[in-house]
């Protein structure tokens, strides 16, 4: 079975798979409004907004480089966790049931989801960093932004793990909006809008266990020129490896049921 | 009366085994949780033919591909497709399929989703080739949203082939074609069995099945009633077909005139299948049943199909 998978999942079929799933997604207008477009406009009405507040430091790092992180955040956020719907429709559809008419390993299948939203979030991340630039000066060497852009791409995995639990669990249409209330739920919790320090308790507390706010933590260290702080990535693996654990068992479950 | 007209294809099949067998279900019973969609169904099906599964809706017909593409697991029995596991001959690329109403991707394309399925498969058939066997050459950079029902169909048909495959499944490939559709589509099926592919189909188009298919399987609620040709069905069913219009018909009434076998009316178009046509209709003419423009005809496979479970094939 493993080695089934592993031959499916090596060579042409498995990246021809994973260009069209990239392409699709791009011609999805939903997809380029509100996880390419929606970041990066947010980022610069947020930062046209906030200047009035905003001529010191938050958390370590200046107010612009902070939303910065904040916004590119939200943005990877958002576009890792995109795939929820379409594997929603796709697997109440039937698509996925042709799928497993043909040589593609299920397992393969899901790889290619998961490694399409961490590349779908290079769009949303790209233009926030280039915003920073433009419009709002941000004093950043291009190679610290690359490196930001990156690390947010790769840190985005809990979330895309996410989106897979989400796309396996419900149909089409409470897929969306159980996307969006987890997507907003995590960018709000975690600091994305406003930074923790302002938040009243619990919530202060909750902030501390979400992959949002340490995403944008990690985020932080790389624009300061830091490694990221061990406990910020640990606790991204942990949800990584959690929101793996749960998508297998998602996705195993949708196949016996497929089998009944 | 069911047993004269199961011709044993299934013992013979089993028998003479020189050609290799394409499927084979050994008694497989398939439950779910409050119904038996297959009952202990025995069956061997030789490679190289074009095989119709006709049969009423919730007959079994989609369990017994679900089945052979491992998609469902039987609930006892063994299930073998082209001699193997079945879930080992998908993950070598050796049957295509065609399933019911299976959504396209949105988002793609017709060239694209072909070319994606001839990446999966060890030795697909050129594009060019399975765009023209399936009838799509003016549709290829057409996106998914755009076709209309039948032309996703014919993508769906190009998707069960791409990957040239030695069996292809189709489950009811013609719902929701219009009649020129269906032509084509079957005309595009006879190429396809021309050049040496096995294929299975399911329908309950009687028509279908006695126009493109040598062998025909009858499922009615999970058993297999009846196998052999066309041309077999039809002889060892001695029944003729009486056809008339009524208003107001009675199924129950009619059915207990002299000589009938089955009684189907849709409207007020009433088919009856009698053993002893003489019989019913000089019964008919004597009761008060005020029928009009009434047919004989000679045995057909409605009439077979008809007496052999008891309900027309698309009822």
């Amino acid at each position: 079975m493993l080695a089934l998978a592993m031959r499916a999942a090596s060579g042409n079929s498995f990246a021809a798979f994973l260009a069209l799933e990239v392409r699709r997604a791009l011609r999805n207008r939903r997809y380029v409004i509100f996880t390419i477009a929606f970041p990066v406009i947010l980022y610069v009405l947020y930062t046209a907004v906030i200047p009035a507040s905003g001529d010191g430091t938050i958390r370590g790092v200046a107010w612009n480089l902070f939303f910065l992180v904040s916004m590119a955040t939200y943005g990877a956020i958002g576009a890792s966790m995109s795939q929820a719907t379409p594997i929603a429709v796709e697997r109440v559809g039937g698509w996925i049931t042709q799928l497993r008419t043909t040589p593609l390993a299920s397992s393969a299948y899901v790889l290619a989801k998961l490694v399409s939203a961490v590349l779908l979030t290079i769009p949303a991340l790209v233009l926030v960093a280039l915003a920073g630039i433009a419009v709002n000066h941000v004093a950043l060497p291009p190679a610290r932004l690359l490196e930001l852009v990156l690390t947010l791409a790769i840190g985005a995995l809990p979330f895309a793990a996410l989106g897979i639990v989400i796309g396996y669990t419900l149909d089409a249409d409470s897929a969306q909006g159980g996307m969006v209330l987890t997507f907003f739920g995590m960018a709000i919790l975690g600091g994305l809008f406003a930074p923790v320090d302002a938040f009243p308790e619990p919530l202060a507390t909750i902030a501390t266990v979400l992959p949002s706010y340490h995403l944008a933590a990690v985020g932080r260290s790389v624009v300061a020129g830091a490694l990221p702080a061990v406990g910020d990535a640990l606790v991204l693996a942990a949800w990584t490896v959690g929101g793996g654990v749960v998508a297998a068992w998602r996705f195993a479950v949708a196949g016996a049921r497929a089998r009944g | 009366m069911h047993s004269a007209a199961t011709v044993t294809g299934v013992r013979d099949a089993t028998v003479s085994s020189s050609r290799s067998s394409a499927i084979l279900f050994d008694g497989v019973t398939k439950r779910y949780r409050d119904t038996t969609a297959l009952d202990s169904v025995s069956l061997e099906l030789e490679t190289g033919r074009t095989v119709a599964l006709l049969g009423p809706n919730g007959a079994g017909k989609s369990t017994a591909i679900g089945l052979l593409l491992g998609l469902l697991s039987a609930t006892s029995g063994t299930v073998r497709t082209l001699g193997v596991d079945p879930r080992e001959a998908v993950a070598r690329g050796r049957v295509g399929a065609m399933l019911q109403s299976s959504s396209l991707p949105t988002g793609s394309r017709v060239r694209e989703l072909v070319e994606l399925v001839r990446s999966l498969y060890p030795e697909p058939m050129p594009t060019e080739e399975v765009l023209a066997r399936a009838g799509l050459e003016g549709l290829a950079d057409r996106g998914v949203e755009g076709l209309s029902g039948g032309e996703a169909q014919r993508v769906r048909f190009a998707l069960a082939i791409a990957g040239d495959p030695e069996l292809v499944f189709l489950d009811e490939p013609t719902v929701g074609m219009d009649v020129d559709s269906r032509r084509s589509f079957w005309a595009d099926m006879r190429r396809l069995a021309a050049a040496g592919r096995t294929i299975l189909f399911a329908t309950h188009y009687l028509d279908e099945a006695d126009q493109a298919a040598d062998r025909i399987v009858v499922l009615d609620r999970g058993r297999v009633v009846a196998d052999g040709s066309a041309a077999d069905l039809k002889t060892a069913t001695p029944e003729r077909t009486l056809r008339f219009t009524l208003d107001g018909a009675e199924a129950g009434y009619l059915r207990n005139l002299d000589g009938t076998v089955a009684v189907d009316v849709r409207g007020e178009v009433v088919t009856m299948v009698s053993r002893d046509s003489d019989a019913t209709v000089r019964a008919l003419a004597r009761s008060d049943v005020a029928f009009a423009n009434l047919e004989v005809t000679g045995p057909s496979l409605e009439a077979a199909f008809l007496a052999l479970t008891g309900r027309n094939a698309d009822a």
